[in-house]
């Protein structure tokens, strides 16, 4: 078990290593951002400084190793707008963010997975077809599209709510319902699915054959087994809490994480990008850290195969 | 030297079964057909360029809207044509997404390809090149490198031809691998087979099927990725018009001219669900195994 | 160099790792220990022995699929070419293997005639109509009609298919084949069929066969020599009939008394003890806690392959003993 931890631990770090690394080559190769924050007709002499403040005239591999060196410290650069420390400019959005996400999650589980196991139960029912209509749509409708429908009808044509901006717990209405119903569609098709899987399994109509109450058989083979697949689509939104509002905090003027990284993609703000790609990876790395260990706790099968083979 | 005796029979499937087609399924691939067709005509049926201005008819409501008949979907602010405007963006997303589409299978199989042919070392690396991918929402991945490399079509579908890569790599790893242990792989490896011939003309065409199927999946995400992008600004530039940056200049006059936004919105939704269909159907009849 | 030895393997022995669990130690598995063998041409040398006793390991590394921890395999003079190189791909054109499950060797997604055709391309020989012409001949030659040739591997019988596989590895008339339980996956019905094949194919084109299986009725059936082997080393090796008539190890004997015998009323040897696991080789002589005249010094040492007489060789301390069964 120790080792299988681990190995978990080893592979977790390297992925971060890549996001660093894939965050400075794509960040510094992409163009010169001297040229891209002055204006083309600066002085050389004022391009050249901003250089030097900047330590863009160092050679990549020392830039790389500086900039590695000071990640490792907590120093995660400077915002080429405003000079304030990248780090502060985004952990001061981070709770914005969390005030939609956290509640979307909590609907997403909520509802998704009931609905799913309810279908399951009933399968091939009028509700099993109703949550699996919803469930395709949900899929099927993006975001922005959801968001931008239920501000027509809500703001626009009803006027009951804000369609945008962030003041009162009203305006988080519409951006936590657009965030809630995609994922709860798709962890019920999930949830059903799994369901279904460990249903057909012998030993589920061994123990009903048995006689053990269906009530009992589903409590306490069919969800567990159930629960491993699931367990790895809900780190996912877990893991996501960060990152998963880009497009509806844009839809609703939302001023969080993902509006910032908009923005500071616009303004090739390389210190801020930096910044979120990695505390979005490290969000999403620990949760499937986490679901891994999990699924080990879960089934001891999968522990052995995966620390034995890694295939 | 793939060009040989008897290339077309490599690929010729057994024949299978017919089966009645689910109404929805139909519809579904009804949809696909009308929506290749508009791509495919879109200068001949459109009743006006996608960028002709008509500055007399500035955001002219629909016909179902009490507008004329002029312009059946309404215009915009600029007094373009939303419906012409509409045929070149479902043109533009199409050929984004199928050009993404196919070069995300032919790169992930590649590396499935590769890890299970060498093993050892490049499996390792191909495997946490997997692992790095699952660790970053593509859209943030690619919002990363859109902005820094700049804007161009040929990046743009490239940049999302990545996105599921990853799920090719290891459907590709994981059939080859058990096609190369014993059987047929195995047996023309041993006919003294090139490596490139065992890939190619055997195990591909084996795998085929899987590989189609997972196309189909993916492609609607690919449809939602690339209007998502585009709607945020920074996917398909104008004067080019693809169906999410339609989206993204129509919420601007979401209060005055809904419709605007609403022809898009509408193309999004059926045609990711008529792919979703179909390819689900697909799946089911093909090859349950992939879930 | 003498010129009848087609293929002469010296003392190959293969291991693999394998690990137990999750915190288990990596286990060595000697699936092949010290292995010499010499097939010549024109002749058919049979390997007998149980599942796991390493016949098919050894049958892969004679062919070049597999390369030998330790020994050398020559063929034809000359060492075997590393896997994958120019030198060994072109040598496939000479070396033929054949499969147990004729419908997993064959491409189900390709017809039969292309299958065929597929070595003729690979070793680019012959043009596309000979090569048609080439396919027809090999067809007729292992006894299917031309027009099964269009047909895919799931159309074929059983039978019909290990025909293909046969065919296939004509194509490049090669000198040397290796069949690895080719019979065992058919209907009994067909198996003698495709037995007499294979003779006649042999007789016809000429090419030393490695014949294995773990049958020794159906080795003795199509092999000049016989040799068996148990845990990865060879334990008796002879004429077969000389083999069934008087075999000299003990588990060449229970093997001998293991084939039922019309009019002879049964002396059957039941061996004592596990089957063998490679994992665990027992030291000295591998068979010895089976063993039904095993003494100390079998516990200690390896007995080593001897020339008895006759062109027999043996591996046992207690060769020279008198015959078990007669004692029994």
């Amino acid at each position: 078990m120790l080792r299988f931890i681990a190995t978990r631990f080893a592979r977790a770090l390297v992925t971060i290593v890549m996001v660093v690394t894939f965050a400075f080559v794509v960040l510094r190769l992409s163009g010169d951002p001297a040229l891209l924050i002055m204006s083309v007709d600066a002085p050389p002499e004022a391009i050249a400084a901003f250089r030097q403040a900047w330590g863009l005239d160092e050679p990549l591999w020392q830039q790389y190793l500086k900039y590695f060196g000071a990640i490792v410290q907590g120093d995660l650069g400077r915002s080429m707008r405003d000079g304030r420390d990248a780090i502060v400019l985004v952990t001061e959005r981070i709770p914005a963010t969390l005030a939609l996400t956290l509640p979307a999650l909590a609907i997403k589980l909520g509802i998704g997975i009931p609905a799913g196991v309810y279908a399951a139960l009933h399968r091939n029912s009028l509700t099993d077809r109703l949550v699996m209509t919803t469930a395709v749509l949900g899929f099927t409708v993006p975001s922005f599209v959801l968001g931008l429908l239920l501000v027509l009808v809500f703001a626009v044509q009803l006027g009951w709510l804000p369609s945008g901006g962030q003041g009162t717990w009203r305006h988080a209405i519409l951006p936590v319902i657009t965030l809630g119903v995609g994922g709860a569609a798709v962890l019920a098709r999930f949830t059903r699915s799994a369901m279904l899987e460990v249903l057909g399994q012998p030993y589920i109509r061994t123990a009903s054959a048995k006689g053990v109450p269906w009530r009992l058989v589903v409590r306490g083979h069919a969800l567990p087994n159930a629960a491993i697949p699931t367990v790895t689509i809900v780190g996912f939104m877990v893991g996501s809490l960060i990152a998963g509002a880009v497009v509806v905090e844009s839809v609703f003027s939302w001023p969080g994480v993902g509006r910032l990284l908009v923005v500071a993609v616009a303004n090739r703000d390389l210190a801020v990008v930096q910044c979120i790609l990695l505390l979005v990876a490290a969000t999403m790395v620990t949760s499937n850290l986490v679901v891994d260990l999990l699924y080990g706790a879960l089934d001891p099968r999968l522990r052995q195969m995966r620390a034995g083979g890694a295939h | 030297m793939s060009d040989s005796v008897l290339p077309a029979a490599a690929v010729a499937a057994p024949p299978k079964p017919r089966t009645r087609l689910p109404p929805a399924v139909a519809l579904g691939i009804a949809w696909i057909g009308l929506m290749l067709a508009v791509a495919l005509l879109a200068e001949v049926i459109s009743p006006y360029a996608y960028t002709a201005l008509d500055l007399r008819n500035r955001l002219s409501p629909p016909v179902f809207m009490d507008g004329n008949w002029a312009h059946v979907l309404g215009t915009d602010e600029l007094g373009r044509d939303v419906l012409s405007r509409l045929f070149f963006s479902i043109r533009m997303s199409l050929l984004i997404a199928f050009g993404a589409t196919i070069i995300g299978a032919a790169f992930g199989t590649t590396m499935g390809f590769l890890a299970a042919h060498f093993r050892g070392v490049v499996e390792q690396a191909v495997l946490t090149l997997v692992d790095f991918s699952a660790s970053l929402p593509f859209l943030i991945l690619a919002l990363a490198v859109l902005a820094f490399f700049g804007n161009s079509l040929m990046l743009f579908i490239v940049l999302l031809g990545f996105h599921a890569w990853e799920r090719y790599a290891r459907i590709a790893r994981g059939l080859a691998i058990s096609a190369g242990a014993q059987g047929y792989a195995a047996a023309v490896r041993q006919l003294g087979a090139t490596p490139l011939r065992v890939y190619w003309r055997h195990i591909l065409p084996n795998i085929a099927s899987t590989l189609i199927i997972s196309m189909t999946l993916a492609f609607p995400e690919v449809i939602l990725l690339e209007s998502g992008l585009s709607f945020l600004g920074l996917g398909v530039q104008p004067p080019a018009t693809s169906l999410g940056n339609m989206l993204g200049y129509g919420r601007e006059y979401l209060t005055r001219a809904p419709w605007i936004l609403l022809a898009p919105a509408f193309t999004i939704i059926l045609t990711t669900l008529a792919i979703s269909l179909v390819g689900d159907w697909l799946r089911d009849r093909v090859d349950p195994t992939l879930r | 160099m003498r010129d009848a030895s087609l293929l002469e393997a010296k003392g190959l022995v293969r291991r693999y790792t394998m690990r137990r669990g999750l915190l288990g130690r990596s286990v060595d598995v000697t699936a092949v220990a010290g292995v010499s063998l010499r097939l010549e041409r024109g002749r058919t040398l049979g390997l007998v022995g149980e599942s796991g006793c390493g016949k098919s390991t050894t049958g892969r590394m004679v062919l070049g699929m597999e390369v030998p921890d330790a020994g050398s395999v020559a063929f034809e003079g000359r060492p075997m070419p590393t896997p994958g190189t120019q030198a060994w791909r072109a040598l496939r054109a000479r070396m033929q293997m054949v499969f147990q499950d004729p419908l997993g060797a064959l491409d189900r997604r390709m017809t039969i005639a292309a299958q065929v055709a597929e070595p003729l391309e690979i070793h680019r020989i012959g043009d596309t109509a000979e090569r048609a012409f080439r396919v027809e001949a090999l067809l007729r030659n292992v006894g299917l009609r031309p027009d099964q040739g269009a047909r895919y591997p799931h159309e074929l019988s059983g039978g019909q298919r290990q025909r293909a596989v046969l065919a296939r590895a004509l194509a490049t008339s090669p000198a040397m084949m290796v069949c690895d339980e080719p019979i065992s996956a058919l209907d009994v019905s067909i198996q003698a069929q495709v037995m007499n094949l294979l003779v006649e194919l042999q007789a016809e084109h000429g090419m030393g066969l490695l014949f294995i299986s773990h049958d020794l009725r159906a080795v003795r059936q199509v092999s000049e020599r016989v040799a068996v082997m148990y845990l990865g080393t060879i334990v008796e090796e002879g004429p077969p009939d000389a083999l069934l008539q008087d075999a000299r190890h003990p588990y060449t004997q229970a093997l001998v008394s293991a084939i039922p015998h019309p009019g002879r009323s049964s002396n059957r040897i039941v061996l004592q003890g596990d089957p063998p696991n490679p994992a665990s080789r027992p030291s000295g002589c591998a068979f010895h806690p089976r063993c039904p005249i095993a003494t100390a010094r079998c516990a200690r040492e390896a007995p080593a392959l001897r020339d008895t007489h006759e062109g027999r060789r043996v591996a046992c301390h207690h060769a020279d003993a008198p015959v078990l069964a007669e004692v029994a």
